[in-house]
């Protein structure tokens, strides 16, 4: 447990659901290559090597106390396990290099990824299951899994999947099929090292594709992963990167159990949409405020979400709105828990109001 | 006559607004067998087409797919109408290099960019993705271009644009180029405070920074 705090955020968590007093908000600053950083490690010594990647995310848990870790690198690793080839740059986050359909010709070669044999696949469930061995009992630790359409995309090409969504979009979904059967053995993988899967879906965002194509080609594969998850007895949070108010009802509809709201919508938006059906987590800028602002600005930042975002009804998490980029300073990110740990619980707007002008 | 003429034009604009690639195709053939300049039709017909696309995104009724596949009845378009283009009759038109920077390979955002200041008259020369800092200049300095366009999605490569204008003070060089950023993570004022000269927060407006920024150079 932090030393900061008072109670580990196993403890917080079961308290809140109860209904019983806690000692502040949960805060999940969404740490994910940054983590190398606790370490000394490089971005890229992570590949295939499920040790440093507990090792790091531990140390990073250990130092800054906050309420969830996130086992995540990039994206591509589910496609990389089907095919696709990913670049891994020195220090910085891995980039899909090659889409697997443009090494693998016909649609009916791409065969779902065995968790426990594919790619990278087994070096993460490593890493899950060491970090749930060392520090499962007082945080949760969970896993990001790519959601079927964004993994679609990286088999595909964005370009070539822009072209089949009109007029192939039967391989599309026969492509998204396979991606959430993929998913749904991760998932499983990651359930039974004692892990939580927590899911991302970066393309099904309203910045790149329709409210009516989310509708068509990512909502229904997403709703049969998360009931799959469901049925394991496992809670899920949904995240989907850059703009997603014109779907924000749908997610809920997914019946996740929070939706992690990106920068582009306002935890008062999101909370006035949907929070009286779905927990909500966000969302102070990776970008602009947690990497690139000082202490005022990250102070500034987090009371107004928690301003915006304390009484929502199913509940909040103060939270970044998006992966931390790895170069984000340590500092920042102890800035960010410990105004959280000044608010406190219970949170008053007269004590928000307060710790906004001093 | 004159309906005739502004029919065909709107006819091959909104072929591409539909993504109805054979129809931009049919349509360009019928109009050049006709008669019509190419230019005319790549400025009235497409280039409009892809500035009515450009807004509905802005709009959100487009997203990329729909964007890409404007794109792709427009390039369509513009192989059929390249080989009856005669010399460009206007002024200078602006010389860009333009690529996505070291650390990143998404292009959507570059390749929108690269199609919609081509249609407009540009000469460019796209580089690519994943591109280091000293390569722009290299290229800029070899192509003896108007503007350095430089994009990026992901924020942890956000720094090498700022190393890419100081490679151009270091040479001494900043005042031959005008240097211009964007996409997703890129904001106005990261712009301003690496010292570019411009910033587009999309596509469309890209045409007018750069149309913009060349009368300044040319002052």
């Amino acid at each position: 447990m932090n030393t900061q705090d008072l109670m580990t955020p196993l403890e917080r968590s079961k308290a809140l659901s109860a209904g019983a007093a806690i000692d502040r908000l949960p805060c999940i600053p969404i740490v994910g290559n940054s983590a190398a950083r606790l370490i000394n490690a490089r971005v890229s010594e992570f590949r295939g090597n499920g040790k440093l990647i507990a090792e790091a995310h531990i140390a990073a848990y250990r130092t800054f106390g906050y309420d969830n870790i996130r086992i995540f690198t990039d994206l591509y690793q589910q496609a990389e396990a089907m095919g696709a080839e990913v670049f891994y740059p020195e220090d910085e986050t891995a980039y899909l290099k090659t889409p697997a359909l443009q090494k693998i010709k016909s649609v009916s070669d791409i065969v779902p990824a065995d968790p426990w044999h594919d790619g990278n696949l087994p070096e993460f469930l490593e890493a899950i299951k060491i970090t749930v061995d060392r520090v499962g009992n007082e945080v949760p630790v969970t896993g990001a899994v790519v959601g079927p359409f964004t993994n679609t995309s990286f088999l595909l090409g964005a370009d070539e999947l822009a072209r089949k969504i009109t007029r192939e979009p039967q391989t599309v979904h026969a492509l998204c099929e396979i991606s959430l059967e993929t998913a749904i053995r991760y998932c499983r993988a990651i359930i039974s090292v004692g892990g939580t899967p927590s899911l991302t879906d970066a393309m099904s965002s309203s910045s790149v594709i329709s409210p009516h194509h989310f509708e068509i080609f990512s909502f229904p594969y997403l709703k049969r992963l998360i009931d799959d998850i469901h049925q394991m007895n496992k809670k899920v949070t949904l995240h989907i990167c850059g703009k997603s108010k014109p779907i924000l009802s749908r997610m809920a509809d997914t019946e996740a159990d929070c939706l992690s709201i990106d920068t582009d919508l306002s935890i008062a938006e999101a909370k006035q949409l949907v929070g009286h059906r779905i927990k909500i987590m966000g969302n102070v800028n990776p970008t602009e405020i947690m990497l690139n602002g000082n202490a005022s600005m990250i102070r500034n930042a987090v009371i107004n979400c928690v301003r915006d975002g304390f009484d929502s009804p199913c509940g909040y998490i103060v939270a970044s709105g998006c992966s931390l980029p790895t170069a984000t300073p340590g500092e920042n990110i102890h800035t960010m828990m410990n105004i959280v740990r000044e608010i406190g619980y219970p949170v008053t707007i007269d004590k928000l109001e307060r710790l906004d002008i001093s | 006559m004159e309906d005739e003429i502004s029919g065909t034009y709107n006819a091959l604009c909104q072929s591409v607004v539909d993504m109805d690639e054979p129809g931009v195709v049919n349509l360009a053939t019928e109009a050049l067998a006709n008669g019509f300049e190419g230019y005319d039709l790549i400025e009235k017909g497409l280039s409009v087409g892809m500035k009515k696309a450009g807004i509905l995104f802005e709009e959100e009724v487009y997203f990329v797919p729909e964007l890409l596949l404007c794109a792709d009845a427009m390039y369509a378009g513009l192989e059929v109408i390249k080989p009856h283009l005669r010399g460009n009759p206007d002024a200078a038109k602006a010389k860009v290099v333009i690529g996505v920077i070291e650390g990143d390979t998404h292009d959507i955002g570059k390749n929108l960019v690269k199609i919609m200041l081509e249609v407009s008259g540009c000469e460019i020369y796209d580089l690519g993705r994943d591109i280091p800092p000293a390569v722009f200049v290299d290229k800029a300095l070899e192509y003896n271009v108007d503007i350095i366009a430089i994009s990026t999605l992901m924020t942890t490569t956000m720094p090498r644009m700022a190393q890419v204008i100081n490679i151009l003070k270091e040479r001494n060089i900043r005042e031959q180029f005008k240097v211009i950023v964007g996409g997703g993570p890129i904001s106005k004022s990261f712009a301003d405070s690496i010292g570019a000269d411009g910033y587009s927060a999309n596509a469309n407006n890209a045409i007018s920074l750069v149309q913009n920024l060349l009368t300044e150079k040319q002052v």
